[in-house]
């Protein structure tokens, strides 16, 4: 379950915040500043890059709650707005080096894991994060909104203007990289032997 | 099952434990606060442009005001008898520090810091923060934090010159608030292993 789900905000704070109270939008903001800079900062890999995002989500709040109803939880709305800025972000990244939003693997080479400390020995302890963020751009907002936020590849597809195919080729390619890195307790690590789901 | 999920299954290459694992260990992947600073961002821009209005100062800056005020009157306090008693001036300075009365607030000031910093260390052996949060108490703490922020920029501040007696309130402040900090977030974390 994603982290903003477990984020309860009283409606009265929601509804000081739609008339511009600032102290219901700094309680808004404390509780979910975490979570919202996290996914910036997996998306962007850059602090000041993510704390601009972070602003500008907070930003689009401010402007947008107002029209925010409730029928879905504040949680999930702001968890969206984060969602959307960040990916804006790639788009705009992607951009303005002449590309689309698309297959950027062609840029990590297999030695890019190791080179980044990150050792495919099942030996060496996880370091999961570093892997991550090793992953390509793309690839690592897919496995984030799918694994972590909890979005089905087609919501995915959407947000990101593509197909749910390429959402799924993301993932696995991704899952293939990250493979090496796991070791489930008593199962043979090197997955020979191990029964592959649906594969 | 949707199609969707049947769909995921069939190129996720992964096993069922795999998955599960992978899955698990990225949602405990820590978050980190952004710095202090965004928040400071966001309100300027959200003022400038309309979006929020300020309410009655917040309680950091009266309490400031406070504390200036406190701070004014301990001053007052000490001075004014040292002042009215003093000699005529003879052009010798004694240090400060061979005044009894000083050596007890040097005392007394290293106890608060020493205090502070077992404070310190106790909130820091406290479990992270609950992914659940109560608003209220995120309010109170996050108001606790920014007040001690603000004692700490006051006591890090070198264009400040304090005198002891000064610095005395400041850390007993410090260490009042840090009980209280330490306090709620004890009760959060009992609250959680509940």
């Amino acid at each position: 379950m994603s982290k903003f789900a477990d984020i309860q905000i009283d409606p009265a704070i929601v509804k000081r915040a739609a008339r511009g109270d600032a102290r219901a939008h700094e309680i808004i903001y404390r509780a979910f500043a975490a979570p919202v800079y996290s996914i910036c900062l997996r998306f962007t890999r850059v602090p000041a890059q993510a704390e601009d995002l972070v602003q500008e989500t907070f930003i689009e709040i401010m402007r947008s709650i107002a029209k925010f109803r409730g029928e879905a939880a504040l949680g999930s709305w702001i968890r969206r707005i984060a969602v959307s800025k960040a990916l804006m972000y790639l788009r705009s990244a992607w951009t303005a080096r002449g590309q689309s939003l698309a297959d950027d693997w062609h840029e990590v080479t297999p030695g890019d894991v190791a080179a980044h400390g990150v050792s495919s020995h099942p030996d060496v302890a996880l370091d999961l994060d570093a892997a991550l963020a090793n992953l390509p751009s793309v690839s690592r907002a897919v496995v984030w909104l799918h694994d972590v936020e909890g979005f089905t590849h087609k919501e995915i597809a959407a947000l990101m203007g593509r197909t749910e195919s390429f959402s799924k080729s993301q993932l696995s390619r991704a899952y293939q990289r990250l493979r090496p890195m796991l070791t489930v307790p008593g199962e043979d690590v090197s997955g020979e032997g191990a029964e592959l789901r649906g594969c | 099952m949707s199609s969707d999920k049947k769909d995921e299954e069939m190129i996720c290459g992964l096993t069922a434990d795999e998955r599960d694992l992978l899955q698990q260990e990225l949602r405990e992947l820590p978050d980190a606060m952004p710095p202090r600073a965004v928040w400071h961002r966001i309100r300027e821009q959200a003022a400038a442009e309309g979006l929020i209005r300020q309410g009655p100062l917040r309680r950091p800056m009266s309490w400031h005001g406070g504390l200036g005020l406190a701070a004014a009157v301990a001053l007052a306090a000490i001075l004014v008898p040292v002042m009215m008693n003093a000699p005529e001036p003879v052009g010798i300075t004694v240090p400060p520090v061979t005044n009894p009365s000083n050596t007890a607030q040097v005392n007394a000031l290293q106890a608060l810091m020493v205090e502070s910093r077992h404070l310190e260390s106790d909130l820091r052996a406290l479990p992270d923060e609950p992914r659940v949060k109560q608003a209220g108490t995120v309010a109170t703490i996050s108001e606790i934090e920014d007040r001690i922020a603000a004692i700490d920029y006051q006591l890090n501040d070198p264009t400040i010159q304090m005198t002891e007696a000064e610095e005395e309130i400041f850390w007993r402040e410090r260490v009042r608030l840090m009980k209280l900090l330490v306090s709620l977030r004890y009760a959060q974390a009992q609250r959680t292993a509940f």
